[in-house]
């Protein structure tokens, strides 16, 4: 492993961007999300840092079931995102539509036909201990010598 | 008359402030504001259209899941709905554990406005607090029904769950905790001087405005019209004698300000319940018939009105839901946001309506 490798190993280690985006829940995950934010489970102890920016984030959270609105526009945050980059799905809307995925609903999951999906969280909402788990047993995975693994 | 635009400038769907998908297009003349629009349509389910035809137990399910963030007075419209259609009672016990949750849910669901309000205005130590105490709520919340955020604990006839003697010891501790705390934190909003820029004479929504849009809930009660709030109407309520709260100035400042007395009132409300609560059964049971009922109740966010029409089989036939967010977005883009001074206002205008896109567009 090279140098410069090995820099930029130690740095992403501790310094994770995450996005989030709702592509069309009942906002309750939302919620589940921004209660991680909260001093109780503290994410920045983690090195994670809630940017809502595409263009600076690392991980992007897909909330959601997906709804039309969405059709180009979830592509197009998606390829906003620089360079390493890993997408979690957030409850059961975007892994199967949950309970919305019924006749005559004007949904489209899973989000794993639009964009790639490294993760999934179940659950409706799932709690937002699992939410930070999910980020961190990924990150490392996505990020981990990326340049080198590229080549 | 022809106005002059200088730039029309779209913030969202992604952004860093809203928590859900929205558009808002300001018309602007330099960085005032004269005009604005709100672009909706990223969060359409069906939800309605998913309900029609199907059995009554499952459109309670999806009934909460039309907004995550007030789930639990969307189970209790829908499931008092049903019961005023066929006629059900309710025990004594149950209707005070209704409305103990559904104070629980109006609690957390305030607070996480007045957390984003702050979190906008970039005022993060108090939004950080706000959050953390939040996190206490959740718990109680959780401790009775047994989950945090869809928990369907309100069945026809009664609830699921029982409140133990423990439960009562703990919420009353933690009822005492979350009173100490916010008085302290609304202290704090109140006198703040760099608050009190971001807040107050921003965002004016006046009584003949507000009235002619039809706001409701905590945007409409700011600007001085108490009697929008529909707990007045509700049965349990009035025995445990209710009365709203309200303020005069009809700016961001009195909108959160409403939102920390409605948590205090609502403190008062539970302590009240679980002086009242008498042992006795929590669940009569009672089977939804046919029926045609329009119910309105009081969500946190303002008037949320169901119409159901079921079969004898209890089969939803028709259903439409009218919740209160739409209200209070269209007083926000055609009055509160006219006129604002500066754009960094727009949003945290924006967020102090409380707007929930997922239960405005179902």
């Amino acid at each position: 492993m090279s140098l410069l490798q090995s820099i930029k190993n130690f740095v992403r280690s501790k310094s994770i961007h995450v996005s989030y985006v709702d592509v069309g829940s009942c906002n309750g995950c939302d919620i589940e999300v921004l209660a991680c934010l909260s001093p109780r489970y503290d994410i920045e102890q983690y090195g994670i840092y809630v940017h809502n920016n595409p263009r600076e984030a690392d991980i992007l959270l897909v909330i959601g079931a997906f709804t039309p609105g969405w059709e180009d526009k979830l592509r197009m945050v998606w390829e906003k995102i620089p360079d390493p980059k890993a997408a979690i799905a957030i409850g059961n809307c975007p892994i199967s539509g949950c309970l919305f995925d019924r006749p005559h609903t004007l949904i489209d999951p899973p989000v794993a036909k639009h964009i790639p999906i490294a993760a999934q969280v179940p659950g409706c909402p799932p709690r937002p201990t699992e939410i930070i788990s999910a980020v961190l047993s990924v990150a490392p995975l996505v990020f981990r010598d990326f340049e080198e693994a590229k080549r | 008359m022809k106005r002059t635009v200088d730039v029309s400038i779209p913030l969202g769907p992604v952004h860093p402030c809203f928590k859900e998908p929205a558009r808002v297009k300001c018309e602007t003349r330099g960085e005032y504001v004269i005009g604005a629009e709100v672009e909706l349509g990223y969060m359409k389910k069906g939800i309605e259209r998913i309900m029609r035809g199907r059995p009554w137990q499952e459109v309670m399910f999806l009934a909460e899941r039309v907004c995550g963030i007030c789930s639990v007075i969307h189970n209790m419209v829908y499931i008092e709905a049903l019961e005023a259609n066929s006629s059900i009672p309710v025990p004594e016990r149950a209707a005070l554990l209704r409305v103990i949750v559904n104070e629980l849910d109006r609690m957390q669901s305030h607070i996480l406005a007045n957390f984003s309000y702050c979190y906008t205005i970039e005022h993060e130590t108090l939004a950080m607090y706000l959050l953390d105490i939040r996190e206490r709520v959740m718990d109680e919340l959780e401790r009775i029904t047994g989950a945090r955020v869809t928990c369907a604990y309100i069945v026809p006839g009664g609830v699921r769950f029982d409140l133990r003697s423990e439960d009562d010891l703990h919420l009353r501790a933690s009822l005492a905790a979350i009173e100490e705390e916010m008085t302290r934190y609304m202290q704090m909003f109140a006198t703040g001087p760099l608050i009190a820029l971001r807040s107050r004479g921003i965002g004016i929504l006046t009584k003949d405005a507000a009235r002619e849009a039809g706001a409701v809930g905590p945007t409409a009660r700011a600007s001085g019209m108490p009697e929008t709030d529909r707990r007045l109407l509700h049965p349990t309520y009035r025995k445990i004698g209710f009365s709203p709260v309200s303020r005069d100035e009809g700016d961001n400042y009195a909108r959160i300000m409403v939102r920390f007395d409605e948590v205090l009132a609502s403190i008062g409300l539970i302590r009240t319940c679980l002086d009242l609560l008498q042992p006795g059964p929590i669940r009569g049971g009672g089977i939804p018939g046919a029926g045609e009922i329009a119910y309105s109740g009081e969500a946190p966010r303002g008037e949320l009105s169901y119409f159901i029409r079921t079969d004898e089989a209890g089969r939803v036939l028709d259903i439409a839901i009218q919740t209160p967010s739409i209200m209070n977005i269209e007083a926000c883009c055609h009055a509160m946001l006219v006129g604002v001074a500066s754009l960094a206002d727009v949003s945290s205008t924006f967020v102090s309506a409380d707007p929930c896109i997922a239960c405005t567009e179902r």
